[in-house]
Order: C-alpha cells, then sequence, then structure tokens
C-alpha cells in the first residue's frame, strides 16, 4: 500500500492532461500528474496550429501569456504534381486572434507550469507501467515498483494509450485508425520569415498540400510559420502506406527539394527531426469514454478530426481535460467514483468534441478511398492551368473548352462526379 | 536545400539514450517468416533494416522517435506474440524534443 491517496491522478502531461490538471488544481483539488517526458512537453509534437477558442476557455486571461509563435491570416491550399503546384491562398487582415501556430516543447511546457502554480503536482521522467484495479474499478497507477493510490484516474496519454489498452479499459488502437505524421523545423531568421511568406511581424501562415508529396497515398503535407523557424512535414494514411510500400522517410525529406516548397526554407538549418501518430478514426473507433474510476481524454480517446484541410486534435484535447476535470469535480462531491457517476463527462463532450467527430464522420473513409484527390486532380489542376496561362499564338480556347480538353481522356467523368458528391457530403 | 543522410537528421536531435535496455524488442530470426518487412519503409528514423547479405532485420533502438507506428504495422509487435514487444523507454529516457 503506498503512504499517499490523491483525489485525481492524471497519465501524461500533454495539453489534455495539462488542462485536467489546471481546472481540478484550480478547483482545490490534489492531483498529481505523471509525464514520462524528462519534462512536460519533451515527448510532444504536432503539426500545428492552436485554435485558441479552448485555451481561452481554459484560463480566460492567462491565455495571453501563452508562448504561442504566430497568429495565424493567410492560408494556402495547394494541389502539388512533381513539378509544378496549383494553390488557393488567402489572405486576411484580421482572424481576431482564432488560430496560432505552436511548438509543442514551449506550450506544453508553459501549461503545466500554470498547472503546478495552480496547486498541481507534477513528476516528469517517469512512464506509468499500469493502472492498480480493484474490483473492477481503477485505484491508481503502477510506476515500477511503486504503487500510487486516487479515487479517479484520467489518462491523458495520447495516442499509443498503452496503459489503459493493457488494462483491458479501452479497445486497442488499430493500424487503420491512425496516420503517421513526420516534421521538420527549420531555423530561420524571424526577418527572413516575414519577408518571404509577405507577412507582418507576428502573422502566420499554414499551407496544406497533397499530391506529390505524399506520393499520392492518402494524407498531405504541411507547412506552419513559427516565430523564427519553419515547421515542415507530412502526414500519410498508416495503413495506406504498409500497402503502398514507399520509403516514408526519403519521403518526408524529398518534398523539401519541390519547387513550391524549397524557396520557403531555403538556407534554414534543421534544428529538429519527429515523428508522431495521430488517430484519424473519428466517432466510429470512439472508444467508451469512462470506466469505474477512470476517464480517457484527448488523442487517448481519438477525439481528432482531419477534414482535408486541417488537423484538429488540441484543441479537443484541451475541451475534453476541461470536460474531465469538471466530471471528476462532481464526482469527488457525490463521494461516487463509478462509470455511472461519470457519465457527465460524456454528455459535456457531446455538445462540441463529439458534434464534430459526427460531423466527419466519414472524411477518414473518404480520403482513404478516393485516391484521384491524390494523384489525378493534382495533375489536372496544374495542366489546365498551365493550358489556361499558354499563349503560344495557337487559336485561344475558352476555359470551359480548357477544362475539358485537359480532363478529356485522363479520367472517367463518372468519377469525378462520384467524388464530389461524395466529398461534399463527407468533409 | 540538401537532402540529409537520416544519420544527420537524428544527429539534429537531443537524446538520452538507453543504450542498454532497448524498449522495443523484436525476434529477428522470426522475422525472416514475415511476409511484408512493413516496419523496413514505415519506420520514419529508419531504425528497420533488412540486411540483404546475411538476410535478417537490423533493429536499433537508438534514435527511435518514439512515434509507435512500427507498434500497428506489425502484427507481431501489436500483439506482443513471444519474441516482440513495444514500450515506453523508462525514466525519461529516449527522445527529448525541443521545438515539438
Ligand atoms: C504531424 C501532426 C500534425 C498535427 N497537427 C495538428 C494541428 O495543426 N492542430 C491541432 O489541433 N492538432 C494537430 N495534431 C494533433 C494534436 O497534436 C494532438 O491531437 C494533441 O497533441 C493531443 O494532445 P494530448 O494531450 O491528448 O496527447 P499528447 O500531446 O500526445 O500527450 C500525451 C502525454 O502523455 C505522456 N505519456 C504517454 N504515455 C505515458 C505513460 N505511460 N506514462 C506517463 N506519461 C505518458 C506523454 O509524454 C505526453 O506528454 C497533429 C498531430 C500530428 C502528429
Ligand atoms: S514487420 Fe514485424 S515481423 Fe515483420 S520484419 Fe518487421 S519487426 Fe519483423
Ligand atoms: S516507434 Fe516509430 S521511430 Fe521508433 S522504431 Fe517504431 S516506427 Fe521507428
Amino acid at each position: 500500500m503506498s503512504d499517499e491517496k490523491f483525489q485525481v491522478i492524471i497519465i501524461g502531461a500533454g495539453v489534455a492532461g495539462s488542462a485536467a490538471a489546471y481546472r481540478l488544481a484550480k478547483a482545490g483539488r490534489e492531483v498529481l500528474v505523471v509525464d514520462r517526458g524528462k519534462a512536460p512537453g519533451a515527448k510532444n509534437m504536432t503539426g500545428g496550429r492552436l485554435y485558441t477558442y479552448a485555451l481561452k476557455q481554459l484560463m480566460p486571461e492567462e491565455w495571453q501569456e501563452a508562448p504561442l509563435e504566430r497568429e495565424v491570416t493567410r492560408e494556402i491550399v495547394m494541389m502539388m504534381t512533381p513539378d509544378s503546384a496549383v494553390a488557393v491562398d488567402s489572405s486576411f487582415a484580421s482572424m481576431n486572434r482564432q488560430s496560432y501556430t505552436v511548438l509543442r516543447a514551449k506550450l506544453d511546457a508553459w501549461m503545466a507550469a500554470k498547472a503546478e502554480e495552480a496547486g498541481a503536482m507534477m513528476v516528469a521522467g517517469s512512464t506509468v507501467d499500469g493502472l492498480i484495479v480493484r474490483d473492477g474499478k481503477v485505484c491508481g497507477v503502477k510506476i515500477g515498483e511503486e504503487e500510487l493510490e486516487a479515487d479517479l484516474v484520467i489518462s491523458a496519454e495520447g495516442v499509443n494509450a498503452i496503459v489503459a489498452e493493457r488494462a483491458g479499459v479501452i479497445k486497442p488502437v488499430e493500424v487503420k485508425n491512425v496516420a503517421v505524421g513526420i516534421k521538420h523545423v527549420f531555423r530561420l531568421p524571424e526577418a527572413t520569415i516575414n519577408d518571404r511568406f509577405n507577412a507582418a511581424p507576428g502573422q502566420g501562415t499554414a499551407m496544406l498540400c497533397v499530391g506529390e508529396c505524399t506520393k499520392g497515398v492518402s494524407g498531405g503535407a504541411f507547412l506552419y510559420t513559427n516565430q523564427d523557424s519553419i515547421s515542415l512535414g507530412i502526414v500519410v494514411d498508416s495503413l495506406s502506406w504498409k500497402n503502398a510500400r514507399l520509403p516514408i522517410a526519403e519521403v518526408a525529406e524529398n518534398i523539401k527539394q519541390h519547387p513550391a516548397i524549397a524557396r520557403y526554407i531555403q538556407g534554414g538549418q534543421l534544428i529538429e527531426y519527429s515523428a508522431h501518430l495521430i488517430p484519424e478514426g473519428g466517432i466510429k473507433a470512439l472508444p467508451k469514454l469512462c470506466a469505474d474510476g477512470f476517464l480517457l481524454t484527448g488523442d487517448a480517446a481519438g477525439l481528432v478530426v482531419n477534414s482535408g484541410i486541417t488537423v484538429r486534435g488540441m484543441d479537443y484535447a484541451i475541451m475534453s481535460g476541461i470536460a474531465a476535470a469538471d466530471a471528476a469535480n462532481e464526482a469527488i462531491e457525490a463521494g461516487a467514483y463509478s462509470a455511472a457517476a461519470l457519465k457527465g463527462y460524456e454528455t459535456r463532450l457531446k455538445h462540441l468534441v463529439l458534434k464534430d467527430l459526427e460531423t466527419f464522420k466519414n472524411a477518414h473513409d473518404y480520403m482513404v478511398h478516393t485516391r484521384h484527390v491524390f494523384t489525378t486532380y493534382p495533375n489536372l489542376a496544374a495542366a489546365m492551368m498551365k493550358n489556361m496561362y499558354t499563349v503560344d499564338g495557337s487559336p485561344a480556347k475558352r476555359i470551359a473548352g480548357v477544362a475539358k480538353q485537359t480532363i478529356s481522356g485522363k479520367l472517367p467523368y463518372f468519377d469525378v462526379i462520384k467524388d464530389i458528391v461524395k466529398g461534399a457530403g463527407s468533409l | 536545400m540538401k537532402n540529409l543522410s537520416m544519420d544527420d537528421r537524428l544527429a539534429v536531435n537531443r537524446f538520452d539514450s538507453d543504450d542498454h535496455n532497448s524498449h522495443i524488442i523484436v525476434d529477428k530470426t522470426a522475422c525472416k517468416t514475415c511476409p511484408h518487412r512493413a516496419c523496413t519503409f514505415s519506420c520514419p528514423a529508419e531504425r528497420y533494416k533488412w540486411d540483404t547479405v546475411n538476410d535478417v532485420l537490423s533493429f536499433d533502438h537508438v534514435g527511435c522517435l518514439e512515434c509507435g507506428n512500427c507498434r500497428l504495422v506489425c502484427e507481431r509487435l501489436n500483439q506482443g506474440i513471444e519474441g516482440y514487444s513495444w514500450n515506453y523507454p523508462r525514466h525519461g529516457k529516449g527522445i527529448i524534443f525541443r521545438e515539438g
């Protein structure tokens, strides 16, 4: 038996875990957060862009001091062929601070420090090995030989939720329900980034690409500008990749050479190379969110939406951390910790997070099974633009004629229409 | 910008490696019967290689980015059958992201 008992133990000091810890500590609860990283954030990676509403809800005042990189005011969506690219480039004067680029080592360390300031206890450098389960109720965590007890355990352990999986509280995540992300961070002077992206200081760009960047496999590339660095990477469906049998690290490296990307990162110095999984099963793969004495949040619960042009997981992780803390508070007040007593968690999540997952429930299947989006369409778009801009003395054509000429013979019209109808319904 | 070798890419990262205890265990002899060898092209850190001279798998846990993709593309690691297991490193060992 251990000599200490906490009200709540949280596994993982990512954004979900620290959000829950902050809220519980503010409510005066005795909370312990255990993280396997040398420091909170040391194991975490994201694209990334954080939608700030969630952070604002958690910390209405303090969020303004968070280490955010640049406010995204320019959005680029690009279709790539091996040597060309067609982009839709949108710039906005102001987005009301809706989203910012972030780097997790800084953001997570800051959020964890805020939770500690509020009274939570943080233990980094410790990997939770298992749960203490008695009569079907989760009663604490095991770290090596040590056992730590709690009324409630919140798993915020991320996509490889092996603690929850091995305790049998959730079904193991399946390869068909994850994507793998690989990211490079390049250091570049702040002023160079401002010049290159035509950005005012503090303003940032988010760029998403499909096509050649993933060799036509379901997924895409992303580029985000940070204050004095650029995050560049790819995300690909893990099972599709396994079937495609392409060298993943080489493909990730090669996007640096694409002319539409190379000019942005030119002269940059690689300062980090990272990889991380993303849960993409959505609502169809949703595990049970609570068990007796146990709550599941963030990536561990698969609360991520990939709508095709944006991956959202951090805002949902924070929202689920808030909801879990509120449900835990209720349970502590009632002195009841059964799954039934924790039901309030799911009800709270329904309003926003689960509703979004429901809305995008077919997006993942659509992306995985619609190969034209990643292969044929980028080629067509590039060819059509080239045709449209070609002036070589031959008789001019109207745009509709150019489109028809470009598509002709390359793609069954039926497929195009099917993709559009299915895509419009699921994205 | 020049492409970098995997060694050069990993060299910019910070690691506190547990050189002696591997957090991932594979049975290299048993791997000879694997029908897909998906680890060899699905690992972002190229930790798994097929040694064509000796016709055997080689694996190095040092440099692992702890993403978990091998745990999912490999059925044996996934089910943790005899000779195969996947865990996170202990005591804060392994990758230390300074950017993330
Ligand atoms: C390439 C990529 C791009 C993305 N882009 C975006 C984006 O632009 N916007 C967005 O909103 N989301 C994005 N996401 C998703 C987002 O990063 C995640 O949804 C989010 O990080 C989930 O937060 P979390 O707190 O649930 O989990 P994590 O951030 O994974 O945190 C889990 C924590 O648990 C700890 N831990 C795990 N196991 C144990 C254990 N056994 N013992 C102790 N500690 C443990 C880890 O150290 C870690 O700190 C992206 C993800 C990737 C990989
Ligand atoms: S995928 Fe698994 S079984 Fe196959 S070679 Fe790799 S480690 Fe061995
Ligand atoms: S966890 Fe990721 S980086 Fe590590 S060996 Fe497996 S696939 Fe490679």
